[in-house]
């Protein structure tokens, strides 16, 4: 880990050479806006821009994706000029046209002064989706999880994330981990009366032997115990309980 | 899509001999497929999921890209494409009337295929011969100034 110095926003800052522009600027406490990003997966980042910032290098300026922007020795960077401000409003603003219904989206552009996109055309309420086909989902599904039980599917603006056939996946395991990587509540899960429902499955939850409160799908629990060769019993208890 | 032509059965065996010719090997997932569409005019998915299987990589990524690339189709294909261009030259010269025949005379909605199997009918966007719009390409070949009343002299050279 080589400790470099660069600018940002015309401040002095430590960051680790390589590293994206993105975490340097927060470990600084300087917030960039970001949705298709994930510090935990490498090949995340670089389809929502959102986190466009200017990066003055070797004399030259640049807009650039700040998530996936390594740091160098000798960068400048401009988290929010008005051209910065201007080019990013835009983005919101035509992602808000794509995905209206997400809390997100909606929240981060009315931030930038967009309460309504100039271009929706509202195609009825079966054709409003939450997702920005950042692929985070999958991402996580395949590399964190190990399944591979969605992946992206179809290309351009049909592409979206799904399971296999559109099916029931015989690799899902419920862990719900896409729901929770998704950066705009697209993906819905929903637990009740001990079973979770996600992407048109059912899966079966085990309850706590303390409180018996259902907090993890026995699939998980399978999954789990397959792969690392945990104890069973490990599991009998939540979190909270152990 | 045709009733009869989805209930088809598909050959399990040619599958498995198909898959059977390659290396387990990521790289011949590609091949494979296309394969697959040579010999059943689409990508059947009991194919997927042999091919999945076979080479140990989850459905669900062999499904992507089966859905990625346009030559290959996940329905079943007929044994001939017809493509009705319906670019902006073809648009102005009566493309939308052209296909409306089709559609009428072969009991066919745009992007589907006939009962008989024999006709997958697909609008398409500009072919490229503008010149010659308005234009109806049939497998390979290209007719050019078509026009409404003639078009099915063209279709019916392939029954
Ligand atoms: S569902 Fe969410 S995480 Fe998955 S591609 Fe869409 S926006 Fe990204
Ligand atoms: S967070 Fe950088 S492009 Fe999406
Ligand atoms: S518009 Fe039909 S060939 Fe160009």
């Amino acid at each position: 880990m080589e400790k470099i110095t660069i600018i940002i926003d015309g401040k002095q800052v430590e960051a680790v050479k390589d590293q994206p522009v993105l975490m340097a600027a927060r470990e600084n406490g300087i917030d960039i806006p970001a949705l298709c990003h994930h510090p935990e997966l490498e090949s995340s980042g670089g389809s929502c821009r959102v986190c466009l910032v200017e990066a003055v290098q070797g004399g030259r300026s640049r807009i650039v994706t700040s998530c996936n922007y390594p740091v160098r020795a000798g960068l400048e960077v401009n988290t929010s000029t008005d051209q910065v401000m201007k080019i990013r409003k835009g983005v919101l603003e035509l992602l808000l046209c794509r995905v209206p219904d997400s809390e997100v989206v909606r929240g981060l552009a009315s931030k930038y002064g967009i309460d309504e996109p100039r271009f929706f055309k509202d195609e009825g309420e079966n054709n409003r989706y939450k997702c920005i086909a950042c692929s985070l989902c999958t991402q996580v599904c395949e590399d964190v999880v190990g399944v591979s039980a969605i992946s992206m599917q179809n290309r351009g603006v049909e592409k979206a994330p799904g399971t296999p056939f559109h099916k029931d996946s015989q690799a899902c395991i419920g862990c719900g981990a896409c729901a929770y990587a998704c950066p705009t509540g697209a993906i819905s899960m929903k637990d009740s009366k001990g079973v979770r429902t996600i992407w048109g499955r059912k899966f079966k939850m085990a309850a706590c032997s303390v409180c018996g409160k259902p907090y993890i799908p026995q699939a998980q629990v399978d999954w789990i115990v397959k792969t690392t060769g945990k104890d069973r019993a490990f599991f009998d208890k939540c979190p909270d309980h152990r | 899509m045709g009733a009869n032509v989805q209930k088809n059965k598909i050959d399990v065996k040619k599958i498995d001999r198909i898959i059977k010719g390659y290396d387990k090997s990521e790289e011949s997932l590609l091949a494979i497929l296309q394969d697959f569409q040579r010999a059943f005019q689409y990508v059947p998915e009991e194919g997927m999921k042999r091919l999945s299987r076979a080479m140990g990589v989850p459905e669900s990524k062999i499904y992507a890209m089966g859905t990625f690339y346009k030559a290959l189709s996940l329905k079943p294909r007929g044994k001939h494409t017809c493509k009705v261009c319906m670019g902006t030259a073809c648009h102005l010269k009566g493309a939308g009337q052209i296909l409306e025949t089709i559609e009428r005379e072969l009991k066919v909605k745009r992007n589907s295929t006939t009962e008989d199997g024999l006709f997958t009918v697909e609008s398409v966007n500009c072919v490229g011969a503008c010149a010659m719009a308005p234009v109806v390409v049939v497998d390979e070949s290209y007719a050019g100034h078509v026009r409404q009343s003639k078009v099915m002299d063209i279709l019916d050279k392939y029954k």
